[in-house]
Formats: structure tokens, sequence, C-alpha cells
């Protein structure tokens, strides 16, 4: 029987992946792709935590509303990558240095 | 039940009126044509509904604070507050969008489309009640912010704007997630009021799990306010967008970022507990270290976007040091300072937008001797400057005041000290821009053209807020006065 303590550690992993991506990674859509692992670590310590420790469903409709502005935040995302490779003929976040002091 | 649904909607008027506002631009706006005539009618349509919702807003004002949607939104009067100033920048922004050259034509009725629905994201925001609301509030803002910024889609600096923004907006509303998600497994709800004994219940371990959690939780709403270590994104985003985008964004995410702060604030740390003192100490740290960062590097800026960026940080700084004290002083002095920002960010952005689109360039050699080629707009820009240093007799003089009255009453006397040097360094670069503009000797004859009645009209019906609420200040802080924030 798994218990919440095994759900939580996995969402931290996913938590410190998804940051270490973001930080490591130079590849615009790699970085987007760490956010969704974080949106998903908190998504899933919100069902773990409604289903073992507090018994409503408070956790069970936060976790649909992060599935669904994480949805409308790739589009966007993508959208504005999409642009930037356009223009630049890149995704590497290097190049975006034109705003600068 | 219908009955029940009726009355919720009775208090929710502004923001049904913006949501139909909202949808009906996006219809009209594919179905114009490409003639001049139908642009007009879409923006005057715009300006004329968004001045519309100021009337129950402003019923909303004098009525009871009420909790409606099972407790998911609270209309109190503070919140009411924020509302009104965030709809009167959107109509300077919209206003503003109309003539600036730097939003392409075919896209220009796009902007009052994106504005209303980041404003209908900060009015959710400013009356969140839960943490769920809040959320979805922070992304409404946030997810249409990114699309904003990166309006002028063929300029490699607004692409790179939106870019950096959507990354770096993505990257602390996941760390506010996690850490909502550990408060939602400690406290057993999402509700803002029941958390509440719950807070003052917490032992040992646990209390440490909240501690970390509400530090995650402060990411989100640090990087909408773009305070100290979350500032980054702020002046590549300032310099990149389009300068009506700039104005908004300075107006309204940032307010809505701050009602959130203040309203979490006053109701989880208003008692006295070991998690209120480090929250108040988080706060002083934070306030201290965005003032200074704008104001000192705000000195060396060339281009007048990223010096308002680097200004509007500073002022930041300043408004939390009104969140410190937890009461209702503070609250007060915040909205005072809120109206009061929102007006000279406008008449600012406005005149710098003029200069910009006629010299094609935002550096501050634009303002260069402009008392000789349009006086008007020379005297009413300094005399901005001049507030938003905080000089009296303007406003900005008596916004600073409040604030710095709230703190030393409570003893604060450290960050005074702090928040008065900075106001001094605030004062070395807006005066630099004044003498540019008037002792610096223009480089040639030729004046200011293009800048009609209407335009004049408008910056000065804006200056004379900045002028009077430094007079008669009374008037606005009695209105001010009530806007408490309701706990239920």
């Amino acid at each position: 029987m798994m218990g919440l303590a095994s759900y939580l550690i996995i969402s931290l992993i996913l938590f410190v992946i998804g940051i270490t991506v973001m930080i490591a990674r130079k590849n615009i859509v790699a970085i987007l792709l760490g956010i969704e692992l974080v949106l998903n670590a908190a998504a899933l310590n919100f069902v773990a935590y409604s289903r073992f420790a507090t018994n409503n469903l408070d956790g069970h409709i936060f976790s649909l509303f992060i599935i669904v502005v994480a949805a409308a935040e790739a589009a966007v995302g993508l959208a504005i990558v999409i642009r930037f490779f356009q223009i630049k003929e890149t995704i590497h976040v290097d190049e975006a240095t034109t705003l600068r002091n | 039940m219908i009955q029940q649904l009726l009355g919720f909607l009775s208090f929710y008027i502004p923001e049904v009126m913006c949501i139909v506002l909202m949808t009906t631009l996006l219809v009209a706006e594919a179905s114009v044509k490409e003639e001049h005539g139908s642009r007009d009618k879409i923006y005057t349509y715009a300006l004329v509904v968004l001045g519309l919702t100021l009337i129950p807003l402003l019923q909303n004002l004098g009525k009871a604070p009420v909790i409606i949607f099972h407790n998911a939104i609270t209309i109190d009067p503070f919140s009411t507050m924020i509302k009104i100033i965030m709809v009167l920048g959107t109509m300077g922004s919209i206003y503003l969008s109309r003539s600036s050259k730097d939003i392409y034509t075919n896209l220009k009725s796009e902007f009052s489309i994106m504005a209303v629905g980041v404003l209908i994201g900060g009015m959710l925001l400013a009356s969140s009640n839960n943490m769920l609301t809040l959320y979805l509030g922070i992304e409404t803002l946030s997810i249409l912010s990114y699309v904003m910024s990166s309006f002028k889609r063929d300029d490699a600096t607004s692409t790179e704007a939106g870019i950096k923004y959507a990354l770096y907006g993505g990257l602390t509303a996941g760390v506010m997630l996690y850490g909502i998600s550990h408060l939602y497994g400690m406290l057993g709800t999402i509700q803002f009021v029941e958390m509440i004994p719950k807070l003052a219940a917490l032992q040992g371990g646990d209390l440490a799990i909240v501690m970390v959690s509400f530090l995650l939780f402060f990411a989100g709403i640090g990087y909408k306010v773009s305070c100290f270590p979350f500032h980054m994104w702020s002046p590549d985003v300032y310099q990149g967008a389009p300068i009506p985008v700039t104005s908004f964004f300075s107006i309204v995410p940032k307010l809505g970022g701050l009602a959130a702060l203040v309203r979490v604030s006053m109701i989880f740390f208003a008692n006295e507990s070991l998690l209120s003192v480090s929250w108040i100490g988080l706060m002083l740290v934070i306030s201290a270290m965005t003032m200074t960062v704008g104001n000192v590097t705000a000195i060396g800026q060339t281009s007048v976007k990223r010096l308002l960026a680097f200004s509007s940080i500073g002022h930041i700084g300043m408004m939390i040091l009104g969140v410190v004290v937890l009461n209702d002083v503070g609250v007060r002095a915040i909205l005072f300072y809120g109206v009061v920002y929102m007006f000279m960010t406008l008449i600012v952005f406005y005149i710098t937008s003029h200069l910009s689109d006629m010299y094609g360039t935002d550096s501050q050699d634009v303002f260069r001797g402009l008392i000789y080629k349009h006086p008007l707009m020379a005297v009413i820009m300094v005399s901005v400057l001049f507030s938003l240093a905080g000089m009296p007799p303007f406003s900005g003089f008596i916004a600073k005041f409040n604030i710095f009255s709230v703190i030393i009453e409570k003893k604060y006397y450290g960050i005074a000290i702090v928040a008065g040097i900075n106001s001094v360094i605030s004062l070395y670069y807006y005066m630099k821009l004044a003498k540019i503009m008037v002792f610096g000797q223009p480089d040639g004859e030729e004046k200011i053209s293009g800048f009609t009645t209407a335009n004049q009209a408008i910056i000065l019906a804006l200056f004379i807020p900045v002028v009077f609420l430094g007079v008669f200040w009374d008037k606005m802080m009695t209105i001010a006065g009530d806007a408490t924030i309701f706990i239920k």
C-alpha cells in the first residue's frame, strides 16, 4: 500500500527536475517542458493530499484547473516561440540578448 | 438557486460587463472591414463600455462588503477601489494605443481585446477569496500579458520581451502552485478564512513546512508586482513591449498583484505570531532591496522606457512598505499611492509615446530642449517628474508622506531611513531628465507637430488630479478611508 509520503517524494523529484531543466537547458521548448513538469508536480501534490490527508474535493478541482491553465500557457508560449524562431531562426535562449543595458 | 445566483450577479456587474465587452470586441474585430471608420467605432465602443463599468463600481463602493459565489469572491471597498484604478488605467492605455505608431494598424483593435482580458484577470485577483481564484486571477493576468508584450510581432525586441516574460512567468507560477499545494495539504482547505484558525494551531515541523510554502507562494505574487528577486523581467519587458503596453503593464498587473499581496498579508498575518513576524521581516527586506535596486539601477539608463521600468520597481518597493504595518491605515496609504501613481504613469507614457513616435527612438535625447519645442508638454512633464520624485506640492509627495507616516508610527525607523535615501536617489535621476528638457539646447528649430488639441486636453485632464490630490488629499482619503479589507 502506497502512502502519502511516496507521492510527495515523487512530486518533489518532479519539481526538482523541472527547475533543473529550466535552469540548465538552453532550448526554449525544453524550458517550456520544464515548466510543465513543475506544474504537474503541484497537481500531483494536490491530488495526493486530497486522497490521503484532507478528505475533500478541493484538491481535485484545483488540479483540473491546473491542467486547463497549463494548456493555455503552453499554447501562448509556443506561439511566441514560433514568432521568435521566424525572426531569429533559432530557439536557443542565449540568442535572446537584444534587451540589455 | 436561480434567485441566489442573480443576487450574486448583482454584485458582479462590472466583471460581467467586461466579459461581455471582451466577447463582443472579438466578434466585432473579426468582422471589421479595412476601412478607416470602423476601427474608430470599435475604440469608442470599448471606451464607452469601460466607462460605464465605473457606475456599478462606484455603487459597489458604498455597499456593505459581501462574499459571493460560495466564498470564492469577495466584493469589499478595497477591491472595488483597486478595480476603479485598474479600469481608469485600462481606458488611458487603450486611448493611447489608438494614436501610437508602436502598435501595428491591423492589430489596433486587438489591443483593446487583450487589455480588457487582462483587466478581467486583475479584477478576479483583486477580489479573490480563496487560493483557486487567486491562482486563476494571476494566470489570466499573465497569459494575456505574454501576448501583449510580444505585440510588435515582426520586431525582434518585442518577441524577445514576450519570451522572457512567458518563461519567467511560467517558472514563478509553477513555484507558487507548488507552495499552494503544500499549504492545502497542511491546512486542509483552499478557503482563506478556514485557513486562519488552522494556521494558529500549527506546531513544530508543520509550521516550518508552512513557512517554506508561503515563501514559495510569494514567488508568484512577487513576480507580478516585480519586487526584488523577481524583478529581472521587468526592464526587458518594459523596453521591448510597445509603449501603450508598457504603460498598461505598469498599472493593471502591478496593482492586481499588489492587491493580492495586501489581502493575503492582512488575512494570514494580522495576528501576532511567529509566522507573522517572519512575514513582516521578509517584507521589510524585500521592500528595502526592491527600492534600492530599482532606484540605483535607474541612474545609468539612457532609454526612457527602461528608466521608467526601474523607477516603477522603486515605487513598488515604496508601496510594499504599506503592507508591512498590516493595518487599515497602511492599506489606505497604498490605495492613495496607487491612484496617484496611475495618473502620473499615464501622463509620462503619453508624452514619451508621442515623442518616441516622432523621433523613432526612446532614448533620453528626444526630450532635449522640449521646453522650446512644446512648452505645455514640457511644463507638465517636469511637474509630473517632480511629483514622481515626491516633491511638494504635488500629490506624489502626499503619497510618499502617507507611507512614511504609517511606518514611523509603527517605529520602523531603519526602513524609513532607507526609504528616505531612496527618495533622494530617485530625485537625482528624475531631475536629470528634467534638466535635459529645460536646459538642453534643441538640435534644430523644429517644433513638436501633431500633438493635437484633444491630446493636450487629455494630458491636462490627467494632470489636474496630480495637482489637486496634492492639495485636497483629505477628500480622497475620506473616500479611501472606508476601503478596508473584509475578512469572512
